[in-house]
């Protein structure tokens, strides 16, 4: 399974949807015997039968607006683009289940520290989907695509700044990009990209240092920058070197896919590939009638409705993403440009922090309102990044008595009422401000109040509902004074640094924590020591155990990302390493038409 | 008449400048903008607020709405930001479907409305009257929302007579037989239902207006000369009854479009209503505008087409 390169802002819910559902807010007992009841899936399924000859697979992408249709890895934006590329596009390297760069894929990086290079070399036989050869190039070209003010790509980012003479090209100062050569000329296998600094996450997939995808100049070079994205070329016939072509596009509702006769690897199996776009109140009634063979972004709250579909079976892995807490600690400086703490914020005692995540009961929350399919977040690093840079830590578990001590301590003295004053004696409101989307939002939102009021903090929600997703990242992000304390939701890049999430200078800090302790357990993340990947390890679980004493982030939830597969669909996987969404390249059918049970 | 006419058209410009400036302020007030839901990673608050100045997100609306309106006059509605795509292009594509769909729901409504509505107003207080004036009743008080979903859950899913979603699948090549055929099928439940919904009102209008007429004395005079039944019927009856309903067209076809928003997002018909809805949660500022003006200006046109019926339907009314 293809990383996504992006990190991104996302729902609670992640489906917002139009359905008739009645839900009563309903609170939670202190007693966790619901927990443990996550659900794992295998990544893969094994469907010994005899695979038919060619045959066509039915893919349904769950989203409620059409899609908007860039084709081209440098100027999309949008996560469903990025899945409808799926079974043309594929990155130019390939990698391992935990991120690390392998030389599976259609070209080879080779890091050299000394001389701050590295050089992509692509295999012989890597050809676009109309024949002609991969060129150093194509790879040049993604480059000039995402760094061109024409296209006003928003790829352009500080990161990959760090490749000389990227900014020259990108201010007009320079006709084209000094730190990308060609050893062996335009039409040779080889680029080098020359580095100012060489940075520890370079061996992993999604470092967004340097680009992991080509772009056809032969085909692109004749459109102007600022034409490309709205040009047929991007939009109607794109050109990759997959698996699969894109042969037909029915604008904002459908993609066809044909084999590509060219693919490097050998031609697919398939004859023909659809994905539709599929509204998420009508994807369960599709999958009962088997109308599609996979389905992309299965709604999780509707989980027990379509979990025992005869005829399918649920492959899935965990997502790149976490659900947290975040408490309100400062404000952006948008004259220095960096996050600025306030020690004498609502929310600046570590204890009131601490104890109000002791006060959640976040394991109840992932077997009742997510029926298993979540499970409670114990560090700002999931475990999918593996063992060694996922600190064993046990994370905010319920624990209203030591909520309760932590508080006492702290000097939160209760009053008659049953509610907590502040240590100066005065009155504590806290704001809790929420995401709306989906069913459980609202419910969601009044459990996690009830825990609260348990240990005498009185919490009111801003605004008194749960918020549109526009309107609430603009109270976040501008440090709107009514907001003490959000719940808010992180998609991850394939790199666990979480320099671009945490630091002084990341705007997207939102609870605007800053310490020398942190700047500096994050400096040693990115910083020239951690080349060593034992270095970096300890470094970032050093991070995790800081951040998870602070509190100014308490992560609440990890998710499953579950993908329905019709079982007649023969060598399936969504493992991170296999290339590609569900390994298109061997994927085939047993029959020719879906099983029904 | 001709004089009217243009003295109306006139008159919408100033109109639509100031639905132009009033939405075009209220989107601005929308918390967030469209950047403001999509990053990527290593971006800094610098390289954002390069883009943002770029894209001119930074300047006061005047002058955000004086360029807006300056590119509009050369016929260019901007680039949308989500789509990618220009404004101009991707509503001509949305419109036709919505066009379409009000087309075939109109021609539902009055084929069902105007037989339905002769019949209640001639046979008044039979069994057939009761049954039509009861099943309006019904269909007026149901909020559509809720007929739509009904008639797509029982039509679309469980008896699975019709497509659930989109206005053409991916199987047929334009331009054959095949494709029409197969957009008309994505089109015939939802304009079923939203056809039926509007029913009620044309209903009420015709069979009032026939009974209405039965009384008159013109029609007593006639009866009195021995005119058969028939030819009082047609003649003067529903002639003059359906004056109103003539009348009505143009405010009806307006009010499919605007209704096109709640049933394009429960069809999942990516038609203008459609994408209005989608650009209001995302903040796509220049497509909101252009269809809120769209929209406007339907609704001037349909208002204007509904005097210029009346008046050629009925001599005795002059628009002036």
């Amino acid at each position: 399974m293809k990383k996504r390169s992006v990190l991104g802002m996302i729902t609670l819910a992640t489906a917002l949807s139009i359905t008739l559902v009645a839900c009563g807010s309903k609170s939670s007992n202190s007693s966790s015997s619901t927990a443990n009841k996550a659900v794992k899936f295998p990544v893969s399924y094994n469907n010994t039968a005899k695979a038919v000859k060619g045959g066509n697979v039915n893919v349904a992408v769950v989203d409620d607006s059409p899609f908007k249709g860039v084709f081209n890895e440098e100027l999309y934006t949008d996560q469903y683009d990025y899945d409808y590329m799926g079974p043309a596009s594929e990155s130019l390297f390939a990698y391992n289940s935990k991120f690390k760069f392998n030389n599976n894929g259609a070209a080879t990086l080779k890091q050299d520290n000394n001389a701050k290079t590295i050089t992509i070399t692509i295999k012989p036989n890597v050809k676009w989907s109309d024949g002609q050869p991969v060129v150093a190039r194509d790879l040049v070209y993604a480059y000039e695509i995402m760094a061109n003010k024409g296209t006003k790509s928003q790829r352009y980012t500080e990161s990959l700044q760090n490749i000389e003479g990227l900014t020259e090209y990108h201010d007009g100062k320079a006709d084209s990009i000094s730190g990308l050569t060609m050893p062996k000329g335009d039409n040779g296998n080889t680029m080098v990209i020359h580095f100012k600094q060489m940075k520890p996450s370079f061996n992993t997939s999604g470092n967004g240092y340097f680009l992991e995808n080509a772009a056809p100049y032969h085909y692109l070079h004749d459109i102007a920058f600022n034409k490309l994205e709205s040009s047929d070329k991007v939009r109607k016939q794109p050109l990759f070197f997959g698996p699969y072509k894109i042969s037909k596009v029915v604008a904002g509702q459908s993609v066809q896919y044909t084999p590509n006769k060219y693919y490097w690897r050998g031609a697919p199996k398939l004859d023909k590939i659809t994905f539709e776009n599929v509204s998420s109140a009508s994807i369960t009634s599709a999958l009962k009638n088997h109308k599609y063979d996979v389905v992309y972004g299965m709604p999780a709250d509707s989980y027990n409705e379509w979990k025992n579909i005869s005829g399918y079976k649920n492959l899935g892995h965990q997502s790149l993403a976490y659900n947290y807490l975040g408490f309100k600690l400062g404000k952006w400086d948008n004259s220095k440009n960096e996050n600025v703490y306030n020690p004498k914020a609502k929310m600046a005692n570590k204890s009131l922090r601490q104890a109000m995540g002791y006060a959640l009961n976040n394991d109840e929350v992932a077997a009742k309102f997510y029926n298993g399919t979540r499970t409670r977040a114990t560090t700002l690093i999931p475990p999918v990044f593996g063992k060694d840079v996922h600190a064993n830590i046990n994370g905010y578990d319920l624990n209203i008595k030591k909520a309760n001590s932590l508080l006492d301590k702290a000097g939160y003295k209760k009053g008659k009422d049953g509610y907590r004053t502040d240590p100066n004696g005065k009155k504590l409101t806290i704001h809790f401000a929420t995401m709306a989307g989906g069913s459980t939002a609202q419910p969601l939102a009044q459990d996690y109040i009830q825990q609260w009021k348990k240990i005498g903090l009185r919490v009111k929600l801003t605004t008194g509902r749960p918020i549109e997703f526009n309107s609430f990242y603009d109270k976040i992000q501008n440090d709107d004074k009514n907001v003490d304390v959000y719940a808010a939701a992180w998609s991850l890049s394939s790199d666990p640094s979480p320099m671009d999430l945490f630091s002084q200078k990341a705007p997207f800090n939102y609870t605007r924590f800053v310490s020398k302790k942190n700047t500096e357990l994050l400096n040693n993340i990115d910083g020239q020591k951690a080349m060593d990947p034992a270095y970096r390890a300890k470094a970032l679980i050093a991070w995790q155990k800081y951040a998870n004493d602070e509190a100014f982030a308490i992560p609440t939830l990890y998710r499953e990302e579950i993908f329905p597969v019709n079982k007649r669909v023969k060598n399936a996987s969504v493992d991170y390493a296999s290339a590609n969404y569900l390994n298109w390249a061997k994927l085939a059918v047993t029959s020719n038409s879906t099983a029904k049970n | 008449m001709w004089k009217t006419i243009l003295r109306r058209i006139l008159i919408m410009i100033p109109q639509l400048f100031l639905l132009s400036v009033l939405v075009f302020i209220l989107a601005k007030m929308m918390p967030g903008d469209p950047l403001s839901g999509s990053f990527q990673q290593g971006q800094s608050a610098a390289q954002m607020a390069a883009l943002r100045q770029q894209y001119g997100l930074n300047n006061p609306w005047y002058i955000q709405y004086a360029s807006w309106v300056g590119n509009m006059l050369h016929g260019d509605l901007g680039q949308s930001f989500v789509y990618k795509r220009s404004v101009t292009g991707l509503i001509g594509e949305r419109a036709v479907n919505t066009f379409w769909l009000a087309l075939m729901s109109t021609v539902i409504l009055y084929v069902i409305a105007i037989p339905a509505g002769v019949i209640a107003g001639r046979y008044e207080g039979s069994k057939r009257d009761s049954a039509i004036s009861v099943t309006s009743f019904i269909l007026m008080a149901v909020p559509p929302f809720v007929f739509y979903l009904l008639a797509l859950i029982f039509f679309g899913f469980f008896l699975q007579w019709f497509p659930t979603g989109g206005s053409v699948s991916s199987t047929y090549n334009p331009g054959t037989l095949g494709y029409v055929w197969d957009r008309i099928y994505h089109m015939i439940l939802p304009a079923l239902v939203a056809g039926i919904i509007t029913t009620p009102s044309t209903i009420q209008y015709l069979r009032t207006g026939v009974i209405d007429n039965t009384n008159q004395d013109f029609v007593r005079t006639a009866r009195s000369k021995g005119v058969p039944d028939r030819v009082i019927f047609n003649k003067h009856i529903l002639r003059n009854s359906l004056l109103p309903i003539a009348a009505f067209m143009g405010n009806q076809i307006t009010s499919l479009l605007g209704g096109s928003v709640i049933l394009e997002t429960v069809f999942s018909y990516p038609g203008m209503g459609q994408l209005f809805v989608s650009s209001m949660t995302s903040r796509d500022y220049p497509v909101v505008i252009s269809l809120v003006l769209l929209f406007g200006f339907l609704t001037l046109l349909g208002n204007l087409l509904s005097d210029i019926i009346m008046s050629i339907v009925d001599p005795r009314i002059r628009i002036e």
